[in-house]
């Protein structure tokens, strides 16, 4: 699991790569952590690359939405694949994230 | 007839005046019919005392007229003896006779042959009347030898005068003959010889006349009789002298006539009552003086009651005519009177026939009529207010029977319909029947399918129609939220207990059963709270063995047991309330527990145990048992049938993990090789991974305290037709399954953080199964195998 932060015209962007499982998710977080100093700036998660997610991952994307609507930016979910979307529907995430 | 008879049916006036007249005929019958008895009596008294009086003066009439001719003939006599020597003084003694009285028929003075030596053999001074005039001869000659005469020897013989027997007295002159009787004297000279005889005769006829002048009644007769009974005196002529009265009792025996004929020979005196030609007549009799003759008056005796029986018709016949105008009279009256009542009865009819509204007569008067149409005019009033008042009432009756099949409808809705059969399943098929006494009823029954569980409960509220249905739906929706989140009957039923024992104001109670099958092991736990003990219908009949508990509402707080039991494929459980084994018949007769073990073992017998099946004969046995009879409880019943079969294990993988979070990578490995092993495609291998995973982080996180080490196994085993992963650990007791799911329609700001992991397992596989099995959880996910191919 490999997670990269980058700022770029003037949105904050994470790329997650690879599987984030129960096991992933503990680090994933902490290097998700400056996805929450968003004032201004939209978030967008970049999950192109990501192959699997848990419910633990759901739960960092969930923390990250709740930190952004209170600070009033967006939260943006890209690229996403088919099963992974499926899980988002399942789950009901698909109508609290907006996707690019 | 009939209609007659229908007529005085229908008719109270005619009635009335016929019970009136044949009393008053009866009255009238009975005064006149002891009058006419006493007055006919009377008349007959009357009538003998007449008749005897007429009878005595009759004969005294007769002695004196026989008297007379003997005076005439003792005096003549006298005379004769004072010139006896001188013929033809005679001729003036016989005709001084006759002149002196006119009513003698003739008289002669007749001597012995040649006593008068200058007259020749014959002397005889034979007087006649001859019409107005007296005719005087000689009447002795050779063609008439008086001397030998029954009237001359007579007195000689007997030697006193005597009276003879009527005799025809031929009149040669005239050439006539005439019926007479003689008084005939002696006459005797100074010396005691017989010189002579004289005859004084009578005729019959004239005496006949004589007495008959005086009749006492218009058809009555005289009668006289001689001594032998001749006829002297008869109104048929032909009779005298010819016949005696017991010449006629020869051809035809006759006692009566006899006894009467007797009677007057013997000179008695009387009356008699007999037959004479056909005629009943009153004979009375009399001897005549010294002459031994019987005079009798024969009085028909419808002569003597002709005027009395006029009388009687007459009266009779007002009587009748009387009771006829009486009759006429009455109906008349008594229909007049009773016209207003026929004008209320054609009211009420109208009344009757529902239009209340119909006006009724106006009656002024006081008496029975008058207070039958004021009670009338009340009924009426109270009738329209009565009928207005079930209108209503019929009203709201309808109302509340639309809403108790409403009511129904909504209770048969709550009930499952769609009972899991062997097609459908593999490992149970069900089937249930509820029959409610009345529209609704308090028995109830539920059961679902949840992770790989089946729920199911049966039970019986406390009384029966709408209170009772009401706590029955109640129950039934604890039930199923209670259940949504334990597995554990007793405690289902515990939660039941407290939620049911706390709103329960009206003291009503359930007997409830609750159990749950593991469908992959067969084993049930159930909790029985009062209820009948199920039947299992298996190797043989039995009952599950259950403990006493108190039925659910009765006591908060009451400590359910818990019973577990091992149910074997094929077996049967046969759940009923107690309207099965109390099934009354007419005769109020009980089904009883036998009835129910005698069908279930022949069901069980002929293979006829599944759960359709053997309901059926159930109801069907019911049903014959009790008849025609009103069903006088719910009737419930639920037959589940534990169908698995061990399926053959095609693969089988195991792998054992700490309860670290880092090694879930491992199970993602292992997870990837089973669903490549069963072919699942990429998309369905993430699936399995994520539930997978979730459910192992479950344990991991809950089943062990913070902290301490143990491990889990996971192990996944398929056959041709699905997949499935067991995870065991030997944590402490943690049931998943009891989780509430995710809400997946929360905004952000209201959605938890947490809470989604078996939701998603949920989601990914077709069924999740919790069990607690030897202190270790076990969580059995299954997957199908054919969608996927």
């Amino acid at each position: 699991m490999k997670t990269t932060i980058q700022k770029q015209d003037g949105n904050l962007i994470a790329i997650l790569e690879g599987r984030l499982d129960t096991a992933a998710a503990q680090e994933a977080e902490k290097a998700m952590q400056p996805l929450y100093d968003c004032d201004g700036l939209d978030v967008v998660i970049d999950c192109t690359a990501m192959e699997y997610i848990s419910s633990s991952g759901l739960r960092i994307f969930l923390g990250i939405l709740k930190n952004a609507k209170a600070k009033g930016s967006h939260v943006y979910i890209k690229g996403i694949s088919d099963d992974i979307r499926a899980v988002f529907a399942m789950t009901g995430f698909i109508n609290l994230f907006e996707f690019k | 007839m009939n209609k007659v008879i229908a007529y005085i049916r229908r008719k109270l006036s005619v009635r009335v005046s016929l019970w009136v007249v044949f009393f008053a005929a009866v009255i009238f019958n009975v005064a006149l019919g002891f009058l006419f008895y006493q007055a006919r009596e009377a008349v007959r008294q009357e009538a003998i005392n007449s008749a005897m009086q007429i009878l005595d003066k009759t004969s005294l009439r007769v002695e004196g007229i026989l008297n007379r001719v003997e005076v005439a003939s003792d005096m003549t006599e006298w005379l004769v003896m004072r010139h006896p020597d001188e013929p033809d003084s005679m001729f003036v003694y016989s005709r001084g006779m006759l002149l002196n009285n006119p009513d003698f028929y003739n008289c002669s003075i007749a001597f012995e042959p040649n006593y008068f030596k200058n007259k020749g053999r014959y002397f005889s001074a034979y007087s006649k009347h001859n019409g107005d005039s007296i005719r005087t001869i000689q009447g002795g000659s050779d063609s008439y030898q008086y001397f030998y005469m029954d009237w001359y020897l007579m007195p000689i013989l007997l030697e006193h005068p005597c009276w003879t027997e009527p005799y025809m007295d031929y009149d040669v002159p005239t050439n006539t003959s005439e019926m007479v009787t003689s008084y005939c004297r002696a006459i005797k000279d100074k010396q005691g010889k017989v010189i002579g005889v004289i005859n004084t005769s009578l005729s019959l006829n004239w005496l006949s006349q004589t007495i008959s002048a005086i009749k006492p009644y218009p058809n009555s007769y005289c009668i006289m009789l001689g001594r032998g009974g001749t006829y002297f005196m008869h109104p048929d002529s032909t009779k005298i002298t010819r016949q005696t009265i017991f010449t006629q009792t020869m051809e035809k025996p006759d006692t009566a006539m006899t006894a009467l004929g007797h009677a007057m020979q013997h000179g008695e005196e009387g009356v008699k009552l007999m037959q004479l030609e056909g005629e009943e007549c009153y004979v009375f009799y009399k001897p005549l003086g010294q002459t031994g003759c019987s005079l009798a008056v024969v009085c028909p005796k419808s002569d003597i009651f002709r005027g009395f029986d006029r009388l009687r018709h007459t009266v009779m016949a007002i009587v009748c005519i009387g009771l006829l105008l009486m009759l006429y009279f009455f109906i008349r009256i008594i229909t007049r009177e009773l016209s207003p009542l026929r004008r209320l009865a054609h009211q009420a009819e109208t009344i009757a026939s529902g239009q209340f509204d119909t006006k009724l007569p106006e009656l002024q008067r006081t008496d029975e009529i008058g207070q039958l149409s004021h009670s009338f005019a009340g009924m009426q009033k109270s009738l329209v207010r009565y009928m207005d008042e079930l209108k209503n009432t019929t009203a709201q009756k309808t109302s509340i029977e639309r809403d108790l099949h409403i009511a129904s409808a909504i209770q048969m809705g709550m009930l499952p319909k769609n009972f899991p059969t062997k097609d459908d399943r593999d490992d149970v098929q069900l089937y249930a029947s509820l029959t409610p006494a009345k529209d609704v009823g308090g028995d109830l029954f539920d059961f679902y399918i949840r992770d790989e569980k089946l729920f199911f409960c049966i039970g019986d509220v406390s009384g029966k129609g709408i209170p009772a249905s009401l706590v029955m739906a109640v129950t039934r929706a604890i039930f199923r939220t209670v259940s949504a989140r334990e597995a554990m009957p007793d405690r289902i039923v515990v939660a039941m207990n407290e939620i049911i024992a706390d709103m329960n104001e009206t003291n009503m109670f359930v007997t409830l059963f609750v159990g749950v099958l593991d469908l992959p092991t067969g084993r049930m736990r159930y909790c029985n709270a009062g209820h009948d003990a199920p039947l299992l219908v298996g190797v043989g009949v039995g009952p599950l063995p259950c403990d006493s508990n108190i039925p659910v509402g009765v006591m908060p707080g009451w400590k359910y047991t818990l019973q577990e039991t091992q149910i074997f494929t094929g077996t049967t459980i046969f759940l009923f309330t107690d309207g099965l084994t109390e099934a009354e018949d007419a005769s109020h007769a009980q089904f009883r527990m036998e009835r129910v073990n005698e069908v279930t073992s022949l069901a069980l017998a002929n293979h006829q145990h599944e759960p359709k099946q053997l309901i059926g004969l159930m109801t069907e046995a019911v049903h014959q048992f009790v008849g025609g009879a009103e069903q006088s409880d719910d009737l419930t019943m639920m037959a589940i049938q534990y169908i698995k079969q061990v399926s053959d294990v095609k693969y089988s993988k195991r792998l054992v993990l700490p309860n670290d979070i880092q090694e879930v990578p491992r199970l993602a490995a292992f997870v990837d090789e089973v669903c490549e092993t069963v072919g699942f495609s990429a998309a369905v291998t993430m699936q399995m991974n994520l539930a997978i995973e979730e459910a192992v982080v479950n344990v991991m996180k809950y089943a062990y305290p913070s902290g301490k080490q143990g491990n889990v196994t996971i192990e996944a085993t398929s056959n041709d037709t699905r997949l499935k992963f067991t995870i065991i650990d030997s944590g402490m007791p943690f049931d998943p399954t009891a989780k509430a799911d995710a809400d997946t329609t929360l905004s952000v700001e209201q959605r938890p953080i947490g809470g989604l992991g078996i939701y998603l397992v949920r989601q990914m596989m077709d069924s999740v199964n919790y069990e607690r099995m030897d202190n270790l959880n076990v969580l059995t996910l299954r997957k199908k195998l054919k969608t996927n191919k």
